[in-house]
């Protein structure tokens, strides 16, 4: 018979046990030696993240003491709602993108409800957020009690109310969260909605200056449905306690209580529904037979009859992995957002950021160049997204020259249908530069986008470095990808520079034009020269690609 | 059929200080079943990994249908057919569009393409899903993919690596008689699994490989020959497996150090 334990741990020894493992895996991830680059990277981001918590926090603590000794005790909830949005909504952000099933995992072990939903919250607490949090709300404590010291029990109560509120409340939507994120799709659209935010957010300087005087109002008649909110309830109480009115401040307590009890019952329901088993597969239920439609594209004409079947089909599959991954599919949504952003703030008749609107004779070149840079960072780790799937490019009879040209096929379709697209919104909005600009651009185009497709291949082969779709959480690429990405563009910049300033000391508007259509020709040749080289780099280098991409 | 569909002189690879596959010499010939064993870092897949193009190794030669793999890397690829170790699928693909990428990487016209993925996803059971993304599969189905693209362009060579792990019982069932039926059609297959029963069941010719080095090859009954079983009794390939691999004493766990669990 075997021997079981007579006693389990205590709640306190779990917690304590479940530290250690997260200590251990962390320092057994940075053990690895290209993991060593990322502690580096983790001590400056700690630095960084410690010094902003404090600088925050003095303004919290200077804050609070403002407002109670400026007679505004009410305005004390604005550094209230500050904390709550920002303990809410930052472990979406950071966290939500990846799939996170380790707190989940200790279920297989003899935990009990209780002790499992104690380890669920604390383990809110070790959060960055949290931490951040609770160093801004001792710091409001420290600066309201400096203005008025009688204040200090109601924001000591009150501070651990909210904190219990917050803890509580955080750790149940990002409970949900993470039934709703176990979906591949779920995630995919979270990150796509995620990155229109983002886009979304450049526009709200623009619109605040056209519409912000006739929202005043509207923004009026909103805030009394927010005292109601935890974040104004405990503002309302520590401005009751500041001013005597402790009816207020037993309103304030008593509603953050109700609120920690609600949020409680919920998050202990969402934990029971958890500890019972509660099924995040990935994998599609099981469907039913379904009679196959004839299949109609063999009889089709192929659209990519010109090229070989191996450059076809990579160019298939490109096209299919860029229509399904959101990242990638929404990169090529920002561009022309962009330049209708920046089109209206700094060209036109009436630019929104300056008085004067910058000439299209510069502003059109720098938008393209501007476009390049953006839409050219991927080709440098152009295998990213393969995955394993890289083996079959290696098990499969062709020559990496073959699968190159169909990658970069793909990659000149969609740089053309952006620039496009780009040069059709502003032709629309501001116009189009002069005959000799625009040939100049066009060439300078051709050759900056050839020269750097054949030093980027090189990069891909050098560097590759595994992304996963519709994730952001551990997505970065290889270090020395983005330096090579970097120095390629100050390079090509460097040559185009001088021709720039040649033609304007010359007077010559034609000249850039000529030149820039030599050089295209010359990069157009160097890149078709340096297939087969890169081919054969492949071969030597496919080890450390498959041991990359595979892992 | 006595012709040699595959060939090593001395194959090895190194990795750092560590030898994986130590000089090893094999020949499989053409139309065999082949079996290719040893236990847990043995060399295995090291050693179908340098076969099938996705490893270079450090010294040796590999010739397969009489052509040296390095001088004739793509007219070598183009014969054979893999599935290999993590099967390497595309994953933001369907399974139909998977098989017809390979279809097309293999040389092979649309329509022969298109035709011969619908018959593979339909023998492979895969055909109720025509929209599901291979990242959505279960492993098991993944591996059924895995050697759909394998087989269709019809390899002469087919490399398998643990071809039947995850994949159910009536699947299996239908994938070992079609590998059956390739290998009477002249079709040489090379198989590793950790399953010993299936291996004993499938394949004429077995090759045992320990720590890098081929200790073991030959015909199941010349494996048999050279090993004492109980007397009236059939020699297993687990008992030829455990008495040449667990040789050099100390190989197996002892249980009395686990007494605790008795």
């Amino acid at each position: 018979m075997a021997d079981v334990a007579a006693h389990l741990p205590g709640v306190w020894e779990q917690i304590r046990l479940v530290a250690g493992l997260r200590w251990r895996i962390l320092g057994n991830k940075l053990r690895k030696k290209h993991n060593q680059w990322d502690l580096l990277g983790m001590i400056v981001a700690g630095v960084f993240a410690t010094l902003a918590i404090l600088g925050i926090s003095v303004g919290y603590g200077f804050g609070a003491y403002a407002f109670l000794s400026g007679g505004h005790e009410a305005w004390i909830a604005l550094l209230f709602w500050g904390v709550f949005l920002f303990w809410q909504l930052f472990p979406i952000f950071t966290a939500g993108f990846g799939v996170g099933f380790e707190f989940r995992n200790l279920l297989r072990f003899p935990l009990s409800l209780r002790a499992f939903y104690v380890i669920g919250l604390a383990y809110g607490l070790a959060d960055f957020a949290a931490v951040a949090s609770v160093c801004w709300l001792l710091a409001m404590t420290i600066g309201a009690t400096v203005a008025n010291s009688s204040v200090l029990p109601a924001m000591l109560a009150i501070s651990t109310l909210f904190l219990l509120m917050n803890i509580t409340l955080e750790r149940m939507i990002g409970s949900w969260l993470e039934r709703i994120l176990a979906r591949r799709r779920a995630r995919e659209m979270f990150f796509a909605l995620f990155i229109l935010f983002a886009v979304s957010v450049q526009f709200i300087n623009p619109l605040v200056q056209r519409y912000g005087r006739t929202a005043q109002p509207w923004v009026r008649q909103v805030v009394p449905y927010l005292t109601v909110f935890p974040p104004s309830l405990a503002g309302r109480a520590i401005a009751g306690a500041a001013q005597h009115n402790f009816t207020d401040t037993l309103v304030g307590a008593a509603g953050i209580s109700a609120y920690v009890l609600l949020f409680s019952v919920f998050l202990w329901l969402r934990f029971a529904t958890q500890y019972r088993g509660e099924e995040l597969s990935e994998s599609a239920a099981p469907a039913r037979s379904v009679v196959r439609p004839v299949s109609r594209t063999a009889e089709q004409a192929d659209a990519l009859r010109l090229l070989t079947p191996q450059v076809a089909a990579v160019l298939r599959k490109e096209f299919r992995y860029l229509t399904r991954n959101s990242f990638a599919f929404f990169l090529l949504i920002m561009p022309p957002v962009f330049v209708l952003l920046f089109t209206t703030q700094f060209a036109g008749r009436h630019p929104t950021a300056m008085k004067h609107p910058v000439s299209t004779e510069f502003f059109f070149p720098g938008m393209m160049a501007y476009l390049l840079l953006i839409l050219m960072a991927p080709a440098y780790n152009s295998f990213a997204y393969d995955g394993k799937g890289i083996q079959t490019f290696f098990t499969a009879p062709v020559s990496f020259r073959e699968v190159f040209l169909g990658k970069n096929l793909l990659q000149a379709g969609m740089l053309a249908f952006e620039l496009t697209l780009s040069m059709v919104a502003f032709s629309y909005l501001v116009g189009l530069p002069s005959l000799p600009v625009l040939l100049a651009t066009l060439a300078a185009i051709i050759f900056n986008v050839t020269g750097q497709m054949t030093i980027a291949n090189w990069s891909s082969l050098s560097f590759p470095r595994k992304l996963n779709f519709g994730q952001m959480r551990g997505q970065r690429q290889s270090g020395m990808a983005v330096l090579v990405s970097f120095g390629t563009q100050i390079l090509l910049g460097g040559i185009s520079a001088p021709i720039l300033f040649i033609s304007r000391w010359t007077g010559d508007k034609w000249l850039p034009a000529e030149v820039f259509a030599f050089l295209a020709a010359v990069a157009i040749a160097g890149y078709s020269s340096s297939l087969n080289p890169l081919a054969a780099l492949a071969e030597k280098k496919k080890e450390s690609l498959i041991d990359a991409l595979s892992r | 059929m006595t012709d040699a569909a595959i060939v090593t002189q001395k194959l090895t690879r190194r990795f750092g200080n560590l030898t994986a596959v130590d000089g090893v010499d094999l020949t499989v010939a053409a139309g065999q079943f082949f079996g290719f064993l040893g236990p847990n870092g043995a060399g295995k897949s090291t050693t179908i990994k340098m076969l099938t193009g996705l490893l270079a190794p450090s010294s040796g030669r590999a010739e397969l249908l009489g052509l040296d793999f390095a001088a004739h890397p793509v007219e070598v690829k183009r014969q054979i057919g893999v599935v290999p170790e993590g099967m390497g699928l595309f994953e933001r693909l369907t399974g139909a569009e998977y098989l017809q990428f390979v279809g097309r990487m293999y040389g092979l016209d649309r329509p022969t393409t298109q035709r011969r993925s619908e018959e593979l996803l339909d023998f492979m059971q895969l055909s109720d899903r025509p929209k599901t993304l291979i990242a959505d599969y279960s492993h098991g189905m993944q591996k059924k993919l895995a050697l759909a693209a394998a087989v269709i362009h019809g390899p002469r060579i087919l490399f398998l690596d643990e071809p039947f792990e995850g994949v159910d019982a009536l699947a299996a069932g239908a994938l070992k008689a079609l590998l059956g039926r390739m290998t009477e059609r002249g079709v040489t297959i090379f198989l590793t699994s950790h399953v010993l029963e299936i291996v004993e069941r499938l394949c004429s010719h077995v090759a045992i490989i320990h720590k890098g080095r081929l200790v073991a090859q030959g015909s199941l009954d010349e494996l048999r020959a050279g090993i004492a079983g109980e007397e009236g009794s059939k020699t297993t390939l687990e008992q030829i497996f455990l008495s040449i691999v667990g040789q050099d004493g100390g190989q197996r766990p002892q249980l009395e150090e686990l007494s605790w669990l008795m």
